[in-house]
């Protein structure tokens, strides 16, 4: 028994360690890959350009994370994501002091729609693809209620207060750090956080050492959709002109970060810091991409083999496909093969 | 104990269910209408119109309208649809009007289509943003003797076989213009970058072919992807397109992008890489204007010339329509609608930059559609 629980939890740190490292590993790559074929994509004007956008993709990630380390997905990111933009950017209308009012509104959706998910999911148990891609319907349905699915121009405010830089940094990076920070602190220093994880990673123990295992469950969805609604507004000030479905383009990202970053698609431990890595990544290589001035099909399809390679870095048991191609080829059956 | 705490959730469940969809709907209640089809009777218009002069494609014939939208989410199709409006409520023929809007799904573009061919209406503009995949049923609305005129995007088949005629629009022309503008003010050449929507789209195609023939001479060099740099129309693409761009070319002097309004996020990016915003040779847009005249005022002044964006292409498809189910006179359809040229910073002609900062950015003030009218559109 102690055995087991050692191995695990050095599995554990190893998982840890894995996650960070590979990422950061990846990062080295695109960035010496674009030093040696695309220089211009490690100028620091094209970097300053990306860092907004993988500061979003980093906190759409942060709330993905969450709800994933319970064991489920999340599959309303792109409602949520468009729904904030549009509340956004529709009720001021250019009006600077209908910001914060609007800032309001859209947090009374995200907790709504934060809500509706944990009860469909948390307490009655439905499947979360089924749930939250029900979510996002609705929300696309008030988006279009709202809207008539037309955002407007940014307010002045909000596109200062996400677009611009201090010292020299996007705005939206020390708002991704923050977010980072608060996720990190809450999950790993603090009881409640700590139970969090507990409960992810196994629901039947978490139970029997009497946590509300439903509770957790259901408030990752809420957690998320705050994060959801940060990353939209920020992005809803970084684009002037968002449209209302600009949501759409971060789902698969979304789940494609914390995978990256090492967290398991079953639940248990999430990784923050390499889930807002892998936002970093995957941005630095789209800009790699782009600078390397291959066509629009090549772009996209370097980017799902990102994805690909990454699942399989974690999911595959590679000691155990070493193993079996040594024994191939060492046993007399191999042999026979060839 | 258990199934009854199960069911005291789900009846909670359910109640935030039918909250949030209904709280949706309350929300919509008041707006754009862009829920499913609009409809409005147009008798008071109609009387409007009558006591002044009928336009000659107007007909005698009493008839039912549709304007259908493959997709209505930006203020563009807004301002396009309520122009829509205007021109077909310009006829008193027309007895009523439906609008309906497809919100970027094919499905529910061509159920659309049917369910206007089943509540009878007589003449359809269609915006058939799917483009081929709405010929079957753009043709059995045809078949089935409603006047059919898809407009704008090209659905492909033949005027008179599968629709009555398609209104298309001269992008051609939008590049040649540009080209033209290039000609006049970089007698010496220079670097152009071409942005524009999703890969492959035929108006991006268009204008890349109408610019390239006029800017034939090697000194006019054409950077990036070709025929045009992807952006999908989509702001936040466009943004990191440029920013890879700035970091690649050291010389960028024009940009051409048909969509122009989008590139305001974006071309802030050249002045924060240290650069002068390059010029600019797109279509219109009031948030563009006043951008154009903020950085004037900041020292950070770029030229720019923009060709109308094209609101008023629906006008010419919505009179051809109602003529031909009306029996007025049919009106011209050349190589179809032509984006007049708008604005020239560098000319002043047709007229200088525009900008009504007093009203919301997503108005086209090269619109027929009056400023005011658009603003309150968004309200």
């Amino acid at each position: 028994m102690t055995e087991t629980a050692a191995k695990t939890s050095r599995a554990s740190l190893f998982a840890t360690h894995k996650g960070v490292s590979t990422v950061a590993l990846a990062i080295l790559a695109v960035v010496v890959l674009g030093a040696l074929f695309a220089p211009s994509s490690v100028s620091p004007g094209a970097i300053l350009g990306m860092l907004p956008f993988a500061a979003v993709l980093a906190i759409i990630g942060l709330g993905q994370m969450l709800v994933v380390q319970q064991g489920g997905i999340d599959l309303s990111v792109p409602g949520a994501m468009s729904l904030a933009i549009v509340i956004i950017s529709h009720y001021p209308t250019g009006d600077n002091s209908l910001v914060l009012p609007a800032l309001g509104i859209a947090f009374l959706w995200a907790v709504g729609a934060g809500v509706l998910n944990a009860l469909l999911i948390g307490y009655i148990g439905l499947n979360p693809i089924i749930a939250t891609l029900g979510t996002n319907a609705l929300l696309f349905g008030a988006i279009i209620g709202i809207s008539g699915g037309t955002p407007r121009a940014t307010a002045e405010i909000l596109r200062t207060i996400a677009g611009d830089r201090t010292l020299g940094i996007p705005h939206t990076v020390f708002f991704a750090l923050i977010a980072l920070l608060v996720v990190s602190l809450l999950l790993k220093k603090t009881v409640a956080g700590r139970r969090f994880e507990a409960a992810g990673a196994s629901r039947p123990a978490a139970f029997v050492v009497g946590l509300n295992v439903k509770a957790f469950n259901g408030m990752s969805y809420v957690w998320a959709q705050m994060l959801y609604l940060l990353g939209g507004v920020l992005l809803a000030g970084v684009t002037s002109q968002p449209t209302a479905y600009m949501g759409n383009s971060y789902l698969l990202p979304s789940v494609a970060v914390v995978v990256l970053g090492g967290t398991s698609l079953l639940g248990g431990r999430g990784f923050p810091l390499a889930t807002v890595l892998a936002a970093l990544f995957l941005r630095q290589l789209d800009q790699f991409v782009l600078a390397l001035g291959v066509p629009f099909a090549v772009r996209t399809l370097v980017q799902a083999a990102a994805f690909v390679i990454g699942v399989a870095i974690y999911t595959i048991d590679w000691g155990e496909v070493r193993r079996r191609f040594q024994s191939v080829n060492r046993s007399p059956s191999g042999r026979k093969h060839s | 104990m258990i199934t009854r705490q199960s069911k005291v959730l789900q009846a909670l469940a359910a109640a935030g269910i039918a909250g949030l969809a209904l709280s949706a709907c309350t929300a919509g209640g008041g707006d754009t209408g862009a829920t499913d089809a609009t409809t409005e009777t147009a008798t008071e218009e109609s009387t409007d119109a009558a006591a002044g002069d009928v336009p000659s494609w107007c007909g005698p014939e009493e008839i039912t309208f549709g304007l259908l939208d493959g997709f209505g989410g930006n203020s563009w199709r807004l301002v396009t649809t309520a122009g829509g409006e205007e021109e077909a409520k310009k006829c008193p023929s027309v007895t009523e009007y439906l609008y309906a809007d497809g919100q970027g799904d094919t499905q529910k573009a061509i159920s659309d289509i049917q369910s206007m061919v089943a509540t009878g209406v007589d003449a359809m503009v269609v915006f058939p943003d799917a483009g081929e995949a709405m010929l079957p049923a753009l043709r059995s609305a045809y078949e089935a003797g409603v006047v059919t005129v898809p407009y704008r995007v090209d659905p492909g088949g033949e005027d008179g076989v599968d629709y009555d005629v398609w209104i298309g629009a001269d992008f051609v022309q939008s590049g040649k213009d540009w080209a033209e503008w290039t000609l006049e003010n970089f007698p010496d050449g220079a670097k152009i970058l071409f942005l524009s929507g999703p890969a492959g789209n035929s108006q991006g195609i268009d204008e890349a072919a109408g610019a390239k023939e006029l800017l034939s001479d090697a000194k006019y060099e054409f950077i990036g992807e070709q025929p045009f740099e992807v952006t999908n129309w989509d702001p936040a693409l466009t943004q990191q397109v440029l920013t890879a761009a700035i970091a690649k070319y050291p010389e960028i002097d024009i940009i051409f992008s048909d969509f122009g309004p989008s590139l305001v996020g974006a071309l802030p990016e050249f002045t924060k890489s240290g650069r002068a915003i390059p010029a600019l040779a797109t279509s219109d847009g009031n948030l563009l204007g006043c951008f154009w005249q903020e950085q004037q005022d900041a020292g950070n002044g770029f030229d720019m010339m923009s060709v109308a964006t094209g609101n008023d292409n629906v006008r010419l498809a919505v009179q051809t329509a109602i003529a031909l189910a009306t029996g007025g006179v049919v009106p011209e359809k050349g190589e179809g609608f032509v984006h007049p040229k708008f604005e020239d910073s560098i000319s002043g002609s047709p007229s200088p930059v525009q900008c009504r900062d007093d009203l919301p950015g997503d108005i086209y003030l090269s619109a027929q559609l009056d400023a005011d009218s658009q603003a309150s559109l968004l309200k």
